[in-house]
């Protein structure tokens, strides 16, 4: 074929496919404006009862405080002084750090940047959750969010992204042979190109088709072109950076929730030229990077908690504090994941002389691991088995999923992202079921008016903890970590064998059986030594040395019980009201645990 | 946005579109802390085990297998390793589970999973231990044997995934 036909023959297709996916997205931006007008119902393949009865206003609810601090934002950049340009390399000198880290600030909580302007970044991580889930009942419930189409909902809790800033570009180190770092609980964020494993996180959820859910990552760039603080953007990234010549057509697509069937798999659907492509790449790139800048500022990440000023000399742990802080490293074992930078193992009566390791230990060894955690049948991703309304289905494989973290991931399988590195494919076997270990740093953050994250007298904020919120409260998390061999049956959630109680004298069996960790199980801790323990986590919430900022924005209703009369009203039982049966599963999809290289042994 | 913001912008731009690029993004991709990384312990001298192996539980569905030795040094994650199987001259089978050192702890208590054993069955095993890498530790146990629970243990099974 001679050069002239093929590019005729190239621009009469790209003509032909244009006025298809124009006259697809036509039909199916008028379904979409019929949902925002409410007059096709919602999505919901859910059972009765698994959405929360508040879903509706407390998503609102959320969206008003993220638009809370957006304003406040725009003032700090509006109060900003200009950075100057000066030397060589040419630096934005004295307000450059402010300038960007506003300039992240403002993207993270834009509600602008999702199909229907209706989901932030924080949305699913506000300040007065530790950067985690802002909604009680969701965190008691489904676990997962809602995205910008409701009721699309992802498949795991939020991470709690304070300090995920510090975690390095995943590695696989030959000599250890272990994984470490990226981010994400799958560790799917690699940080291959940005070489910023957290910059490469805030560009997946604007993407994901359950989350902030743009159909194309150049929507970003485009929402940036209208956005209030583009002129920030410009100051930080380059006048002329969003200067992209965008098709009459993309706000109508990146008006479609990505998945829709009227894309057919095309991630880039926005017709732009080569050039015009790299500039919105690179514009995504700046979009993390500047979010990434946020979050590891002090804004959100400040080393202020009760632990830290310890550290500094300046506060003395309570007795109960220092127990759980010599249990944490002793009998507990916590330290050998969720390193605390000291260095030493106290004993009974021993003072702590040790020198840091590190000024700011981030309790995480960066690493994997497979804790035995049982399925979670309240998660709503087993539900999306059916189309919405754009024809996407967010779960085809029902209760026939198994979230095998990192080994889903380096096999570039269902849910997670492809691997970069074709060389790590065959250690997927070997970390099956691992997750991230996350940072125990702001783990017990809740609200100033919820002073606890533990049912009892006083009023709280429900918390989900792990990455598919099986665990309600801190000491039902250090308690599974404790007693999760002792107290084993082979059963699966809601079915705990009649004399037993559930998260307290029964632990269904893991999701994943491989490759679990066995430094933890059977303990040996007491009662009292695990709210020790507790007790230490509580230290690590940052804002003791200094105000956390927009901490102060929660506007919805701590939870309250009375442990008189509601025998769940106890950090041990905290949430078994909501326990649902877990139906008969059927064999892991195929396509999950089948998946080359085959796990070993075979995951039923 | 005020004007005098936005002259002042205008006349910063042309500058900053050649330079600030590079700048900042040499200042986001540095990781501060990023060298906090699991600490590699120096490679005990010789590892032995200290006490067990010994059954730590035995139920039905699943048995674990415990015992501790001097701490191994060397990788952070090392994995307990059961050779087992019911005729002592031919232990076939072999589990793993891993865990993970504490620089800071003498000992190291080693834990493997055994699942869905045959009932009433008498098992025989030798443990041992090695880094995340395969190297061993060199710590083997002699030839120990038990003898798994009974169907009656059964209880709540019919909600299990087989």
């Amino acid at each position: 074929m001679k050069p002239t036909k093929s590019i005729s023959t190239v621009t009469i297709c790209a003509a032909g496919i244009a006025a298809v996916l124009s006259s697809s997205c036509t039909s199916a931006v008028q379904r979409n404006k019929e949902d925002k007008k409410g007059m096709t119902s919602a999505y919901n393949p859910y059972p009765p009862g698994i959405l929360p009865g508040d879903l509706n206003s407390e998503v609102e609810r959320v969206l008003r405080e993220v638009d809370l601090v957006e304003n406040r934002a725009l003032e700090r950049w509006h109060a900003l002084a200009l950075p100057i340009v000066r030397g060589q390399p040419p630096t934005l000198q004295n307000t450059g750090t402010e300038a960007i880290e506003t300039l992240g600030e403002l993207m993270n909580f834009d509600r602008n940047m999702s199909p229907n302007r209706n989901q932030a970044c924080m949305s699913c991580h506000m300040p007065y959750a530790g950067f985690g889930g802002p909604i009680p009942s969701v965190n008691l419930t489904i676990i997962a969010y809602p995205g910008t189409a409701h009721f699309r909902v992802g498949k795991r809790t939020p991470q709690r992204h304070a300090y995920a800033p510090f975690f390095p570009v995943l590695q696989y180190n030959q000599t250890q042979g272990l994984f470490f770092g990226g981010n994400f609980y799958d560790s799917r964020a690699t940080g291959v190109l940005l070489r910023n494993p957290d910059a490469e996180q805030a560009q997946g959820p604007p993407v994901d088709t359950q989350e902030m859910g743009f159909p194309d990552t150049a929507c970003v760039a485009f929402r940036l072109t209208t956005a209030a603080y583009r002129p920030l953007f410009e100051l930080v990234w380059g006048a002329g950076s969003l200067d992209i010549k965008f098709p009459r057509n993309t706000e109508a697509i990146c008006d479609i929730p990505g998945g829709a069937s009227t894309f057919r798999g095309n991630t880039t659907p926005i017709d732009l030229t080569p050039q015009d492509r790299t500039k919105a790449n690179a514009a995504y790139g700046h979009w993390g990077q500047s979010i990434d800048s946020y979050e590891q500022s002090v804004q959100v990440s400040p080393f202020s908690s009760k632990f830290d000023a310890f550290l500094a000399g300046k506060y003395k742990l309570t007795a109960d504090e220092m127990a759980g802080f010599e249990l944490f490293n002793g009998k507990g074992n916590c330290n050998s994941c969720h390193l605390d930078g000291r260095g030493t193992t106290l004993k009974p009566n021993q003072n702590d002389t040790g020198s840091a390791a590190t000024v700011n230990p981030l309790f995480t060894c960066f690493g994997s691991s497979n804790e035995g955690v049982p399925l979670n049948p309240r998660n709503a991703f087993y539900y999306e088995t059916t189309p919405d309304s754009l024809g996407f289905v967010g779960n085809p494989y029902g209760f026939g999923y198994r979230d095998l973290g990192l080994g889903t991931f380096l096999r570039s399988g269902f849910g997670s992202a492809p691997n970069p590195n074709s060389n790590w494919t065959q250690s997927a076997p070997s970390v099956d079921g691992q997750m991230q270990v996350s940072s125990a740093r702001d783990v017990a953050m809740t609200p100033p008016q919820c002073p606890t994250t533990e049912a009892g007298a006083r009023p709280y904020f429900q918390k989900g903890f792990f990455h598919n919120g099986y665990f309600k409260s801190l000491k039902q998390l250090v308690h599974f970590y404790n007693t999760r061999d002792k107290f084993a049956f082979p059963v699966t959630s809601g079915h705990c064998p009649p004399g037993t109680i559930e998260k307290v004298t029964c632990w269904p069996m893991p999701e994943v059986k491989n490759n679990i960790d066995m430094t933890s199980g059977n303990l040996g801790l007491s009662d009292k030594e695990e709210d020790q323990i507790v007790a230490f986590l509580e230290t690590l919430t940052d804002g003791f040395t200094r105000p956390y900022p927009n901490i102060d924005v929660f506007t919805g209703t701590c939870m309250t019980c009375n442990p008189v009369t509601d025998p769940n009203c106890s950090p041990s039982r905290q949430g078994n009201g909501s326990l649902i049966p877990t139906p008969p599963l059927p064999s892991c999809a195929s396509v999950i645990c089948s998946a080359p290289p085959a796990t070993s042994p075979p995951i039923p | 946005m005020n004007k005098t913001f936005a002259r002042d912008l205008n006349m910063n731009t042309l500058l900053l579109k050649l330079a600030v690029t590079a700048a900042v993004t040499c200042l986001l991709t540095s990781n501060p802390i990023g060298a906090q990384v699991s600490p590699t312990t120096p490679r005990a001298a010789r590892v032995q085990i200290t006490q067990g192996p010994a059954i730590e539980m035995t139920k039905e569905f699943l048995t674990i297998i415990r015992w501790t030795t001097n701490n191994p040094g060397a990788s952070p994650e090392h994995y307990g390793v059961v050779h087992y199987g019911t005729d002592p001259k031919n232990l076939s089978e072999t589990a793993k589970s891993p865990i993970r050192l504490n620089p800071d702890h003498a000992s190291t208590v080693f834990r493997v999973r055994l699942d869905n054993l045959k009932p009433r069955t008498t098992y025989y095993y030798t443990v041992d231990s090695e880094e995340a890498n395969g190297t061993e530790d060199g710590a083997k146990s002699a030839v120990k044997q038990f003898t798994t629970a009974g169907e009656s243990q059964r209880a709540g099974r019919s909600r299990a995934w087989d």
